[in-house]
């Protein structure tokens, strides 16, 4: 058995031990006062910025509930996109499909436990916020060279789930946020942990089966596209409609204003780095992107 | 409220400088801008929030409909024309 095929088999074990009812691991108050801690408040997008420096303390908090709603809804657009990428590749024979085993085994799982964090990213966003903040990301059909949506599929998911853990698992021992708040944070890191390691190998596994018979024009967009997505990802963590609800002004100058201050692009690559460090190792990326 | 012109030069400027592949100058209205990846997939997330902003009102992405990034005169039509697609 390949190396690949029994880490699978071990997140397999992991993922049958671990099994979870989402129904049932949660108490849901009735009703949440906004004015307390929902998003740690380092993590909060606009935190060390001139903007952030002149609230008052109970809007800081009223922002946290915002960017909490905001933290659980890009999650969700972001499961979506891989739960329906995932039940594609489900069983399918030849290039993208699943082809062994132990990875059809282990896609049952992955498609499970990203359903349930759908349930309850959206009761806490539908039932203390009242909605579900919009999806802004778009794709535009277009051809690929064999293997390289299947990579990019994958690399995609990885980075995105990297950047959302490193949120879950410090916000999973804060004892300042909220219990509720606290434990949606623990319970998504629980699975995710085990979603990082096989995303980490996958990308890997396809990156080095693929991308030597890609032109060179293929694997330099590549670099780009995973780049860029790094960005995009992080820019959703900034939302002006976040900003709006919380009862700031100018959402839409705070958004730019924000992204280009220097603590939250430190922050960026801070939180960004154990993935970014391991697309370079892995040459994926040639040079750090500047986030 | 911004008249046309204005509208579709400060489009230019965005597109522009966002991509960093092509000159203002050399960007008229009908050059296919997703076509010819002077903006990729990525950087509409960042366009919709910039013509939010400029049209003074949210986009609802679900109800986009194919071909309104392809050029400046669609996305002028699409977004700031009378009988908008958003």
């Amino acid at each position: 058995m390949s190396e690949f095929a029994t880490t699978v088999e071990r997140l397999c074990e992991a993922s049958k031990r671990d099994y979870m009812n989402p129904y049932s691991s949660l108490e849901w108050p009735e009703t949440l006062d906004p004015e307390q801690w929902f998003t740690s408040p380092e993590l909060i997008s606009l935190y060390g910025s001139e903007a952030y420096d002149r609230l008052r303390e109970p809007v800081r908090k009223r922002l946290s509930f915002y960017e909490a709603v905001n933290f659980f809804s890009l999650n969700i657009h972001g499961e979506k996109a891989l739960v329906e990428g995932l039940a594609r590749r489900l069983y399918a024979r030849g290039p993208g499909g699943s082809e062994s085993e132990e990875v059809t085994g282990y896609l049952h799982h992955f498609l499970d436990e990203e359903n349930k964090h759908m349930i309850y990213f959206g009761r806490f966003c539908t039932k203390y916020a009242g909605k579900i903040y919009p999806d802004k990301k778009m794709a535009f059909p277009r051809e690929y060279e064999e293997g390289e949506e299947d990579f990019l599929f994958f690399a995609k998911i990885m980075i995105f789930e990297e950047i959302s853990d490193a949120f879950n698992v410090r916000m999973a021992r804060d004892d300042r946020l909220v219990p509720l708040a606290r434990r949606i944070n623990l319970l998504h890191h629980r699975d995710e942990a085990r979603h990082l390691v096989f995303g980490r190998r996958m990308v890997k596994e396809l990156f080095t089966r693929h991308s030597e018979k890609w032109s060179g024009r293929t694997l330099e967009g590549v670099r780009e596209y995973v780049g860029n997505y790094l960005k995009a990802t992080w820019r959703e963590y900034y939302n002006p409609e976040v900003y709006k609800d919380a009862g700031l002004d100018s959402p839409y100058e705070t958004y730019s204003a924000a992204l280009d201050e220097p603590g939250g692009r430190e922050r960026r690559r801070r939180i960004s780095e154990p993935c970014v460090r391991y697309l370079l190792e892995n040459e994926i990326l040639i040079e750090e992107p500047l986030l | 409220m911004k008249t046309e012109a204005e509208i579709k030069h400060a489009l230019r400027e965005w597109i522009a400088g966002t991509s960093g592949k092509i000159d203002a100058r050399n960007l008229s209205d009908e050059t296919p801008i997703v076509e010819q990846r002077i903006i990729s997939s990525l950087q509409v997330m960042d366009l919709i929030l910039f013509l939010e902003r400029l049209s003074n009102r949210p986009i609802e992405i679900d109800r986009l409909k194919p071909g309104v990034f392809r050029d400046i005169n669609s996305i002028y039509s699409g977004f700031f024309h009378s009988g908008s697609k958003t």
